[in-house]
């Protein structure tokens, strides 16, 4: 157990806030930046997909093999988490191909055409975010790709998680650290302050730490050699020191 | 001969040696083989690198067709009843010496009727086993998956013949040049079914479809045939591939009451298609549910029978399409065949590729088997057609040569460079006494379940 010197008191809890508003600074810009790199990079990741489909299957569209449209858009769902829809419009905007089960949300069904990225809320399945990429420019349609934003969230989550460990226990052993540093710069004076009170009492000073104290070349030092005259001052007869 | 049977029963493989009645004990033995699909492949791997007279899935004595299917899962029926079929007509043909010599040989990979595992056994057919070609594939997330490694391997002429779905992507550009159909396509069958619907007044029509390529495919026929008559889909849901007869699929029939269609188009595979059959009748949803050839009607009908004493509450809805004749119709000489040869060689469940652990109790008859059979027959008849030398260049070739062949079902058979689907007509079925008959009346049949309905 650290015991803090009254001296330093305020000294350590001022030290100790000054850590905990640089750890939770550092947690806020951290996690924000998490925060907004990871939604950044999971719409792009959407957009990414999106195009890769509306750019790839190009012929596929032109020739209406739908199957194998429907096919390729299979393959493409588990890049998109536990939970989430790719749906293709044609260029009346009909739904020709989906991943809904079990059926097409009426929200999207009856939706007017959508482009970049909106918000919705499913009835039944969650809240989405919804990127669009137009196929032959728009001519041939639209793919959208629906991702749940609780995945995104839990994705954001996880990665605060990872990184609100470090700074909490960094932010502990910089607590640590100070009080032992605080501790170390307080026990010379508290050497000093046991010293003083042997002299008033006339008690024994013979003692191997108040040797190191006396030969110390700083403040500390200066002021227990200062003790000792006095009490050689106000006692010259005094026995039992050896005035340096 | 007997220096590699020898060999065969020393060193068993997963491929079926498909022999005739009077080899039966060694279709047995290599059938009682419990090998993993790993071991298997290994010991198929071993032995084709070891046997140096294999050359592009041919040998003196043999020709090796490579199937990857639904052996397992809740589609397997498909699987097990395709393959049965084939393995009838097979099993006489190597009886009677084989082609040119050379007994037909399959080599089995089940796939469950997942995408994945289809292209991977597709590539250890092409790669690994190298077989002469490939025979009997089933569902279109499968084949459609599968269908880019024919084109990747094209320069060493691998085909896929008569795969169990009616798909359009093996049908058309870019992949339909490596395919052979035999089947009607789903296509003709949607549209036959919507154009049956349609004349007697029932132009309400929802879609119960599969959420992957095989749903999409009937979808879009759907759509396409209801276009033709200025209609829309009145109502559309969906299911995940892979649903069991003891799901709920409640939601969508609540889906379709919204709508209340006058008839429901299913496009899925049998498990999910009788449960959506039950909780459609049970909620109230009383209107004629049709389902496509691939549903495996016998299967079918076979789990709506097992779990309701009253099954024909439920059975009086169906009107299924069918790619094949009835397997009653005695008076078809190819049917009078199929019949002949599953009674002779009653060929069983493919042992090494199913699981132990589900049970599958096969039909006497079914119009999957007799599809199986049918496919079988031709392509022996490509086999033969190649000759004593047979090469994967020269197959195509041989089958173009295929006109006007009559495979004994009232519709011949032809191919060419444009035309490479063998058969073009969907026949129709509804339950009687706990059988599927031929429908030939529709105005009839509509009457009877407008009356089932209101009673």
């Amino acid at each position: 157990m650290i015991k803090i010197t009254r001296l330093f008191q305020w000294t350590i809890f001022g030290v100790i806030g000054l850590f905990g508003v640089l750890g939770a600074a550092n947690a806020i810009v951290t996690l924000a930046a998490i925060d907004r790199d990871l939604t950044r990079e999971t719409r792009e990741n959407s957009q990414n997909i999106a195009k890769a489909i509306a750019d790839s299957n190009v012929d596929i569209l032109l020739n209406n093999d739908l199957s194998t449209l429907q096919s390729r858009i299979d393959q493409m769902l588990p890049l998109l988490g536990s939970n989430g829809y790719i749906y293709i419009t044609d260029e009346h905007n009909e739904i020709i191909a989906h991943t809904f089960v079990p059926n097409i949300p009426e929200e999207i069904s009856t939706s007017e055409p959508t482009g970049g990225i909106i918000e919705r809320t499913l009835k039944g399945k969650g809240d989405f975010f919804e990127v669009s990429h137009p196929i032959l420019a728009g001519v041939g349609g639209n793919v959208h790709i629906l991702i749940d934003q609780d995945d995104v969230s839990l994705l954001i989550q996880g990665a605060m998680g990872n990184q609100v460990w470090p700074l909490a226990i960094t932010f502990l052993v910089a607590i640590v650290l100070g009080l032992l540093l605080v501790n170390l710069a307080a026990r010379p004076i508290q050497q000093l302050l046991h010293y003083a009170v042997a002299l008033a009492k006339k008690e024994s000073v013979d003692k191997p730490q108040n040797d190191k104290l006396l030969v110390r070349k700083d403040e500390a030092g200066d002021l227990a050699r200062l003790y000792q005259y006095f009490a050689l001052v106000a006692d010259p007869n005094r026995s039992g020191i050896d005035a340096k | 001969m007997n220096t590699k049977k020898t060999d065969r029963f020393s060193n068993p493989t997963r491929r079926t040696i498909v022999k005739g009645l009077a080899a039966s004990p060694l279709v047995f033995a290599l059938g009682a083989n419990k090998l993993g699909a790993q071991e298997l492949s290994q010991m198929s791997s071993n032995t084709q690198s070891s046997n140096s007279e294999f050359v592009n899935g041919v040998s003196d004595s043999q020709i090796v067709l490579g199937t990857s299917a639904a052996f397992t899962g809740p589609s397997r029926g498909l699987g097990i009843e395709l393959y049965r079929g084939a393995m009838a007509y097979f099993q006489d043909v190597n009886s009677k010496g084989g082609v040119h010599g050379r007994e037909i040989a399959l080599t089995l990979y089940d796939d469950g009727y997942q995408p994945d595992p289809a292209v991977n056994n597709t590539t250890k057919l092409m790669r690994d086993d190298n077989v002469f070609a490939l025979f009997g594939y089933v569902g279109t997330p499968t084949v459609t998956r599968v269908l880019p490694l024919l084109k990747k391997f094209q320069e060493e002429s691998f085909l896929l013949f008569f795969p169990f779905t009616g798909a359009q992507p093996q049908r058309q550009l870019p992949y339909g040049p490596f395919a052979f159909n035999l089947r009607a396509s789903y296509r003709q069958e949607t549209g036959g079914l919507v154009e049956n619907f349609v004349k007697v007044g029932r132009e309400k029509i929802g879609v119960f479809y599969q959420a992957d390529a095989y749903g999409r495919s009937g979808w879009a026929g759907c759509r396409e045939a209801l276009a033709k008559h200025n209609l829309k889909m009145v109502g559309e849901a969906t299911y995940t591939r892979g649903t069991q007869y003891t799901a709920s699929l409640k939601d969508q029939v609540e889906w379709f009451m919204r709508d209340k269609p006058d008839a429901i188009v299913c496009i899925g595979a049998y498990a999910a298609c009788a449960a959506f059959l039950r909780d459609a009748i049970d909620g109230g949803l009383q209107v004629p549910i049709a389902n496509l050839s691939f549903v495996g009607s016998e299967n079918l009908l076979k789990l709506i029978t097992d779990t309701h004493d009253n099954s024909e509450k439920y059975s009086q809805f169906l009107v299924n399409s069918q790619v094949v004749p009835s397997y009653n119709d005695l008076s078809l000489e190819g049917v009078q065949q199929y019949d002949e040869f599953m009674t002779k060689n009653a060929p069983s469940a493919p042992s090494e590729v199913t699981s132990k652990e589900e049970d599958y109790k096969t039909f006497d008859r079914s119009f999957v088997s007799l599809e199986g059979f049918l496919n079988a027959k031709l392509m022996t008849e490509i086999l033969t057609r190649i000759g004593p030398e047979p090469t994967r260049e020269g197959i195509e070739q041989a089958v173009f040569t295929i006109q006007d062949l009559d495979l004994g079902i009232g519709e011949t058979v032809s191919f060419n460079a444009d035309r490479r689907q063998g058969l073009d007509r969907v026949y129709y079925t509804i339950v009687e006494n706990g059988s599927f008959v031929p429908l030939n009346d529709w105005t009839a049949a509509s009457n009877g379940w407008t009356e089932a309905a209101s009673s």
